[in-house]
């Protein structure tokens, strides 16, 4: 589903990551571990295709970064859920327009949209918060409002980008436990974090990156 | 369709979302259009008062008491012809002498026996030129023609008005050309910020997969919303500015009256700020996809 294929991206003044190979199967829970600037993030956003390898090719449902054009972009991105630690929910909407722009993207209908988005905010807890806007929720709440929106798409993978980073500890596992039931309907997860006591027990792939590298 | 409402939706919805630099970029396009409509008008109606006043000018050609009456109606065909001319009409001496009468009341045949009258030729000078009406040329011309014994004209009102008229019509244009420029920049500038304060929104559209179009079109339909209510409002001031001036006018005298195509003036103004609006906000949200 994804490959990474000697993939190596460096910034201005410091390296990003060096000759990645990596594979994410469909379905598959995959965590990526390593300390604050080791590169996991690089990683997603080369997933994400928000950056594009110097080195070796990003490889999604059948697009390869070295033959992709622009346009493509937003094909692939339809098909990725992706959730961040500082969650990027617009402050100007409440809960449900938040939830509900990557069905607007997609074209649907108001009726559809309005039954999905509040499926899905059932399934996060938060139904009945829909005309709550981002600064009167809490941070798990946010957090999870994030995962609805990612998921509300039904995405092939949910890249999650330290998304506990921001959660206390219980707020965070039930987070994770959420995240479990995602990838229990079939969903692949992708989730990068820095906090191995917190994934270590949870029975899932675990891939360490630092300094760039990945190790085995 | 739902896709298309929801767009032209958003792009009404992130004018009241970001009511202050709405607020602000509405009221520069307003200012600016207003100084470009109010200059407009100036220029339209010091070319209109120079155009009366030039109807005023005129030259009276006395020519030699041995030109008859028919050579008087050739020479002021040939007078006619000089460049900047507009018309010359012929007096001959029976119509001097009905002139003379009518403003003296006494009839000079009466009292002389003859008329000593010369034959002469009103001249009037050609009044839709954009530049500076330079008469001595047309004072030499007809000097010398032969025939011509005397020229009366009011030489020094008429320089001095053509050239402080000459002036304004220069700083008109001047001010109009820098106030285009100014105002293109500002429009285009307070638009491109509307667009950056909404950087997230562009962010979050762009990481759920939207394409190049759908995030540019609500900020161009904004664009749009902006230059229109600008336009209209400073079509509105300009209408009401007009009003007032000729209410004020009005008080003082009835000869002289502010006119204006404020219907072709507000066209302009609302398709030039639309324009600008909608070119601002495609351009400074395409460099926010880049």
């Amino acid at each position: 589903m994804i490959a990474l294929e000697n993939v190596s991206y460096s910034y201005k003044k410091w390296v990003g990551v060096t000759d990645v190979n990596l594979k994410i199967e469909r379905g598959e829970f995959t965590y990526i571990i390593g300390p604050t600037g080791s590169g996991k993030t690089t990683l997603m956003r080369l997933i994400y295709m928000d950056l594009f390898p110097e080195k070796g090719r990003v490889l999604i449902n059948g697009f390869d970064t070295n033959r992709l054009k622009n346009r493509h972009i937003p094909r692939i991105r339809k098909n990725i859920g992706m959730i961040f630690q500082s969650y990027n929910l617009l402050s100007d909407r409440d809960l449900f327009q938040n939830v509900a722009l990557p069905l607007h993207v997609l074209g649907m209908k108001r009726s559809e949209i309005k039954e999905i988005v509040s499926e899905m905010l059932n399934e996060v807890g938060l139904y009945g918060k829909e005309d709550h806007y981002p600064e009167e929720l809490s941070g798990g709440e946010q957090q999870r409002a994030c995962v609805a929106r990612a998921l509300v798409k039904q995405p092939e993978i949910i890249l999650a980008d330290e998304p506990t980073g921001n959660l206390d500890p219980i707020t965070a596992y039930d987070l994770l436990e959420l995240l479990d039931t995602i990838n229990g309907e079939g969903t692949a997860v992708f989730m990068a974090s820095h906090n191995y006591t917190l994934i270590r027990d949870r029975g899932h792939r675990m891939v360490q990156i630092q300094e760039g590298k990945l190790r085995a | 369709m739902d896709k298309f409402l929801f767009l032209v939706g958003e792009g009404f919805k992130n004018m009241w979302r970001f009511k202050l630099t709405t607020l602000t970029s509405v009221f520069s396009i307003f200012m600016t259009l207003y100084l470009i409509g109010l200059l407009f008008t100036i220029g339209e109606n010091s070319q209109k008062l120079i155009i009366y006043l030039r109807s005023k000018y005129k030259i009276e050609v006395f020519f030699k008491q041995e030109v008859t009456d028919q050579q008087a109606r050739q020479l002021t065909e040939q007078i006619q012809k000089i460049p900047g001319v507009r018309s010359a009409t012929a007096i001959v001496r029976a119509n001097a002498a009905q002139i003379f009468k009518r403003q003296f009341g006494e009839d000079i045949l009466t009292i002389l026996d003859a008329n000593p009258l010369p034959a002469s030729c009103v001249v009037n000078i050609s009044r839709t030129q954009n530049t500076a009406v330079d008469i001595s040329p047309i004072i030499d011309s007809i000097r010398q023609i032969d025939g011509v014994d005397e020229i009366n004209f009011q030489g020094r009102l008429i320089n001095r008005i053509e050239k402080y008229y000459d002036l304004l019509f220069k700083a008109i244009v001047g001010a109009a050309v820098i106030v285009l420029l100014v105002t293109v920049s500002i429009i285009s500038n307070t638009i491109k910020l509307t667009v950056y304060v909404r950087a997230d929104l562009v962010k979050a559209l762009k990481l759920v997969g939207a394409s190049n179009m759908f995030i540019k079109f609500p900020f161009i339909i904004d664009g749009v919303l902006q230059g229109l209510m600008g336009s209209v409002l400073a079509s509105a001031a300009l209408y009401g500015t007009i009003t007032a001036g000729n209410h004020l006018i009005a008080n003082m005298t009835n000869r002289i009256r502010i006119s204006s195509d404020i219907y072709t003036i507000s066209f302009w103004l609302i398709s030039v700020a639309v324009l600008i609006g909608m070119i601002g906000a495609s351009r400074a949200s395409a460099k926010m996809l880049k």
